[in-house]
């Protein structure tokens, strides 16, 4: 029977390349492990602040004795997080201080306690003594209770910056950033290289002229670039799903600043712009090849360029809006790890964000276009390492 | 019918094809005989679409050959190669689905040729952890699983075992007799002599001599053997020029029915026959103008 008349569509040529792709790489032991490892990592990472935060739960336990104590119950019920024990002396609440029955006492206007307590706690017991303080003399003043709540009664200051160089980054974005930054790095440098180690593995063992008689170069390479994209992007959504999903469970995502999550899922986005740039260039460079040693150097300038783009944004995490960021976060290829980064740790103009991500798209379909044209033209050149100059000279 | 029409090609300033044209019928195995370098491969890569020729042009059933034909075609190129980390029954599916059939045939007839090749149970083994005349093996079926319907193929017995050989020398001639034209390329001139219809020889980018097996050895006859069971030394007694092989006499620039007369009046005639050459000899002579 033949199967000559059977039309085999372009796009099932470059689907059965990418399967295959997904079955030998994504599928293999050492994937799947390094998925698995990676997850619990990332979710360890998230987990992080909570568990280093915990002592936050705990509540502080606080003896109260002598003039205001009353007063000052109900101010530090009003904060909430402290257990607070009357004593009918001063003296027992020193002893239970010194007993360790409770963390501090306050009685008479005197702070007990072992050795200190925090700043944080301290600046709380303050304030709550001065507001029982002032409470205690509008009474002895003759103020109704109500009236006394009403004078007390104060709105918290509203915070307007009027400079763009609120530079000021808290813990919890930087520490997304820097998680932005770590894993689009890896999720882009593991592809690339995977890639171009495909395109040289079909190069030395000479399969690929048999894969060209049934097989265009593009759906070679298309298939590959799309196979290793896919078994990255669920490694990726893995780990955004994981980081997410730890920080919604530990109840630390209604902490991060409110634009956390959904540069998390930009960052999606960005890394798919970013990895066709890359992964299709890497294919290129790889065909200029023959064997796996040489690898290594036609994809320096990639590794150097995706170096530069994680040490930038690294950088960038301590001067989101210096103008170096600026730049770095809208000049491509640079801008595919940077912008993300940047986005987590900064408000950035939509305009910015707008050219960043045209000014990638757009160098990504140029090396679209180089890395096919350099593919076609080198793939079945076996020998020493074309240069790239030659290469583009070479008819196809 | 496959025909390959006037091939030029250069590499820089090298001509690798200077008008190379063969053809082959449906059912018809043609060998492709030439020395190292002398542009079997070239041909046969411009033929299977990777290469490109300068000029000149494939025709197959009379108009050029697309890529979408060309999908039916098995080929072994002269380099071979597997992926080294993909598992064998795995791969020669892959080929099939490559070439168009779809997943439930490829796996049928990866089986089938599994089994043929006596390699079922190494199926789920990585073809790197095979032996090279296993690998060979699996190249072969990945040249054959798509059922191919014109076979071109550079080298195919190099490296093969004889059991692979056999297989292959079958698959050859099963192939041509179900109607495909096949187009091998060869130095063991005996497989070549064995298994071919027709022969071509290639010598420095051009065809230097080809045609049907039989007529070119009916072309290039050489001297006439005689065996007469005879006692007498009939040396003397022969026309022509007349020499010694052994019990035979070799006759040259003769009568032969004078001959024939001559040497059964002697005695009874056992052997009488215008030795043929083997085609390598016939290689030999069309190197050598």
């Amino acid at each position: 029977m033949s199967v000559q008349n059977r039309e085999m569509s372009k796009l099932r040529g470059l689907l059965l390349v990418a399967g295959r792709e997904i079955r030998v790489r994504g599928l293999s032991k050492s994937n799947i492990i390094s998925l698995i490892v990676t997850v619990v990592i990332v979710g360890a990472l998230a987990s992080l602040p909570t568990i280093l935060g915990g002592t936050d739960d705990d509540r502080s336990e606080i003896g109260l004795a002598g003039e205001n104590a009353v007063a000052m119950e109900a101010q530090l019920d009003a904060i909430g997080g402290f257990d607070v024990t009357m004593y009918d002396s001063v003296d027992e609440a020193e002893s239970a201080v010194v007993d360790g029955e409770v963390e501090a006492a306050v009685a008479d206007g005197t702070l007990y306690s072992e050795d200190g307590v925090g700043a944080e706690l301290q600046s709380l017991l303050d304030s709550a003594w001065q507001s029982a303080t002032v409470e205690a003399r509008l009474g002895d003043a003759g103020l109704s209770p109500d009236e006394i709540r009403q004078a007390l009664t104060t709105e918290p200051l509203e915070i307007v910056s009027l400079s763009d160089e609120s530079s000021v980054i808290g813990p919890l974005d930087y520490f997304t950033g820097l998680i932005i930054s770590v894993i689009m790095f890896m999720m882009l440098m593991t592809p690339v290289q995977y890639i171009a180690m495909g395109v040289v593995e079909e190069k030395s063992s000479r399969i690929v002229e048999i894969l060209l008689t049934s097989l265009k170069p593009w759906q070679l390479l298309g298939g590959k670039v799309i196979g290793l994209g896919v078994i990255s992007l669920v490694n990726l959504v893995a780990m955004v799903a994981v980081g997410l999903g730890v920080a919604a469970g530990t109840g630390l995502l209604s902490d991060l600043p409110p634009g956390t999550a959904s540069a998390a899922l930009s960052s999606i986005g960005w890394w798919l712009v970013a990895f066709l740039l890359f992964g299709t260039l890497a294919g290129g460079v790889g065909s200029l090849v023959s064997r796996q040693e040489d690898a290594g150097s036609v994809l320096t300038p990639l590794i150097m360029a995706l170096s530069v783009s994680y040490v930038g944004a690294i950088f960038l995490l301590n001067a989101p809006t210096s103008s170096f960021a600026q730049v770095l976060s809208i000049v491509p290829p640079f801008s595919g790890i940077t912008m993300p980064t940047r986005m987590a740790v900064a408000e950035v103009p939509l305009w910015e964000i707008a050219l960043a991500l045209g000014l990638l798209a757009a160098a990504a379909v140029g090396s679209l276009a180089l890395g096919a044209t350099l593919y076609k033209r080198s793939v079945l050149y076996t020998g020493s390492r074309l240069k790239l100059g030659e290469a583009l000279k070479r008819a196809a | 019918m496959l025909e390959i029409k006037n091939l030029k090609k250069r590499f820089g300033d090298k001509t690798a094809l200077d008008g190379v044209s063969l053809s082959a019928e449906p059912g018809e195995v043609v060998g492709f005989v030439g020395a190292n370098g002398a542009g079997k491969t070239t041909t046969m890569r411009i033929a299977m679409g990777v290469l490109a020729a300068d000029t000149g042009e494939i025709l197959y059933k009379g108009s050029v050959l697309g890529a979408e034909q060309r999908r039916g075609f098995g080929y072994m190129p002269s380099e071979r190669g597997l992926y080294p980390k993909m598992k064998t029954g795995e791969q020669i599916a892959y080929f099939g689905e490559l070439h168009g059939m779809t997943r439930a045939e490829a796996k049928r007839s990866t089986a089938e040729l599994l089994e043929q090749l006596d390699l079922t149970d190494r199926a789920g083994d990585d073809v790197q952890d095979l032996s090279l005349g296993n690998q060979q093996r699996v190249q072969l079926a990945v040249s054959l699983v798509h059922d191919p319907e014109v076979l071109i193929l550079d080298e195919p017995f190099s490296g093969l075992d004889p059991i692979a050989v056999d297989v292959m020398g079958t698959a050859l001639r099963d192939r041509a007799s179900a109607g495909a034209p096949v187009v091998f390329s060869s130095h063991q001139l005996d497989l070549v002599e064995r298994l071919c219809d027709s022969v071509v020889i290639i010598g420095s980018g051009k065809i230097i001599a080809g045609g049907d097996v039989e007529e070119l050895k009916a072309r290039e006859v050489k001297q006439l053997r005689i065996r007469v069971d005879s006692p007498e030394d009939l040396t003397a007694a022969l026309p022509g020029v007349v020499t010694r092989d052994g019990e035979n006499y070799l006759v040259e620039g003769a009568d032969d029915q004078e001959a024939l007369r001559i040497a059964a009046e002697a005695g009874r005639v056992s052997h009488f026959a215008y030795d043929q050459p083997t085609i390598a000899e016939i290689f030999r002579e069309a190197v050598k103008k």
